[in-house]
């Protein structure tokens, strides 16, 4: 495999909190990878230590075989946050163009994105007055902005619409095919599986299986990237409520 | 250098928008013009005089006024950012944190030197016009001076701001700051200089600490008008000018009393000294900002 990232015994604590125990992670260049795990499994903190927002305890990321320290090696990423954060009291385009240019990207760039995203024509309204929907598109045009390397998205599929959904599938579907690496957080199962290659599982900061949607398919007996979820989940279950017996 | 300015920019046309640069002028012009007019009410002149005798009475409402402007501004500056998590999509962007910190500053800088460099110039124009006044020297060091103070206190305010966690705990941590830097430090100051027995050191953070009080600033007035002799302790202490007040380097309000005490009352602070406290402070609190920020996980 040619990994292009890879995540090197990465841990976390919050004080007595353990977020993320030891993760050993290799990504593939130009797959899309889809990180599972219940609610604070530690998917976003594995994602905060890649994109630089959190500093691991123990461990480090590697980007093409070097650890990523000089923020500027980050520029590779295009980024969508679980709860997208703009300034509310400016324009869609003022927002755009602010994000674009910090990365170093041209007004037609951003321009070109509105219109991917379907939020060109809503590019003089203010933040404030979006709908959710319309701001999770418009945090998706600023993470595609200079068609990133890496794609890094956190929970993209909260709270859609089945249009909005088919859209943003569709948008992936591209990214992957112009190779670009993508890695998502999610919940929802029926969105990913049709789009991901690779899928790792993270049950309380600890990475429980990892592999091609095949491999993990054949290994659990199962036939669908849900039904592996939730057998790994049980089976996590299960072993720790012999452990408290114990 | 391009995500420094983007962020500087877009910081000072924030806070044009929201209308804190415009109130920030008007307060600053009201209370320039107010006491360019009154400020020697109290040895009974009413009306524009010259530069030196404006200087006094503005002294007062610079060192109080400037440091609260750059803490009430720089107190919101980063921790905003943190609370909107608006930082955390910046940095993942490949801007680095010192960037986005020394970005936020200039931006301060921008929006802070603006209605007080209006507000000095058009002071200084219509004292120069009404009373056709051209020594304008002390008026210019005072207008530099304040500038400086402005940054030094905008650059507390930051790192104030890096190091709380709310924007209710940064304001109360400015407001602190605040009177620590321009009451406190003096009372305590004096009070450890006096149970030391240091006599001479006392009487010269009586004398740079004499633009705080209202009978002594009559006082520095009279000194200018001839009317009176200046008080004994200092001419006395004028005569000492060469002594170093190292404590006065501590607080950056007192660094500006004592570079623009009229002669009377001057103290020798040595420009080097007072320029390498400046920096000091500068330097302690931009470093202290980007190192804490480096630590902080968004």
């Amino acid at each position: 495999m040619n990994a292009c990232l890879e995540f090197n015994q990465v841990a976390k604590r919050y004080g007595s909190v353990r977020a993320l125990a030891g993760v050993e992670l290799a990504v593939a260049a130009g797959s899309i990878l889809a990180l599972l795990g219940p609610n604070g499994a530690g998917k976003s903190t594995l994602f905060g230590c890649l994109l630089g927002l959190i500093r691991p305890s123990r461990g480090e990321v590697l980007w093409q075989g070097q650890p990523i320290r000089d923020a500027d090696r980050r520029a590779v990423f295009g980024y969508l946050p679980e709860r997208i954060a703009l300034y509310p009291h400016r324009t869609v385009r003022d927002n755009g163009l602010f994000f674009a240019r910090l990365k170093g990207h041209p007004p037609a760039e951003l321009e070109r994105q509105l219109k991917r995203v379907g939020l060109y024509a809503a590019q003089d309204r203010p933040v404030r007055q979006l709908s959710k929907g319309m701001l999770q598109r418009l945090g998706l045009a600023l993470a595609l902005c200079g068609q990133p390397q890496v794609l890094v998205l956190d929970e993209p599929f909260n709270g859609l619409d089945p249009a909005l959904l088919d859209g943003l599938q569709g948008i992936l579907q591209e990214e992957h095919a112009r190779g670009a690496t993508l890695l998502i957080s999610t919940h929802t199962m029926s969105a990913i599986e049709p789009l991901a290659t690779h899928a790792a599982i993270l049950l309380e900061g600890r990475l429980a299986a990892r592999g091609s949607l095949g491999e993990l398919r054949a290994q659990h007996g199962e036939d669908s990237l849900e039904a592996v979820y939730h057998r790994i989940a049980r089976r996590q279950r299960s072993r720790e409520r012999e452990e408290v017996i114990a | 250098m391009k995500p420094l300015w983007l962020i500087a920019t877009k910081e000072f046309s924030d806070r044009f928008r929201s209308g804190w640069v415009i109130a920030c002028t008007a307060v600053w012009l009201g209370a320039i013009a107010l006491t360019s007019l009154f400020g020697l009410a109290q040895i009974g002149r009413i009306g524009v005089q010259g530069y030196e005798r404006t200087v006094v009475s503005l002294l007062n409402l610079v060192q109080y006024l400037v440091p609260l402007l750059a803490l009430l501004l720089g107190h919101d500056l980063m921790v905003s950012e943190r609370e909107e998590r608006t930082l955390a999509l910046i940095v993942a962007g490949g801007t680095s944190r010192a960037r986005v910190l020394l970005g936020k500053f200039l931006g301060g800088v921008l929006t802070l030197a603006f209605p007080l460099t209006l507000g000095f110039a058009i002071a200084g124009t219509a004292i120069g016009l009404a009373a056709k006044d051209r020594a304008v020297g002390s008026f210019l060091t005072l207008a530099l001076s304040g500038l400086v103070l402005g940054v030094v206190f905008l650059a507390i305010g930051l790192l104030i701001s890096t190091c709380c966690r709310t924007r209710v705990q940064a304001l109360v941590l400015a407001l602190l700051a605040w009177c620590g830097a321009v009451f406190v430090f003096d009372l305590v100051a004096m009070g450890v200089v006096l149970s030391s027995n240091s006599a001479q050191a006392a009487l010269e953070i009586e004398t740079a600490t004499d633009a705080m009080h209202v009978n002594s600033a009559a006082d520095l007035h009279k000194a200018f008008a001839g009317e009176t002799e200046p008080r004994p302790a200092h001419a006395a202490l004028a005569q000492r000018s060469q002594t170093l007040a190292s404590w006065l380097l501590i607080n950056p309000v007192d660094v500006f009393r004592a570079v623009n005490l009229p002669k009377p009352a001057a103290l020798a602070v040595p420009i080097p000294l007072a320029t390498a406290s400046v920096l000091l402070w500068l330097g302690l609190s931009l470093g202290g900002g980007i190192w804490k920020l480096q630590r902080i996980d968004l």
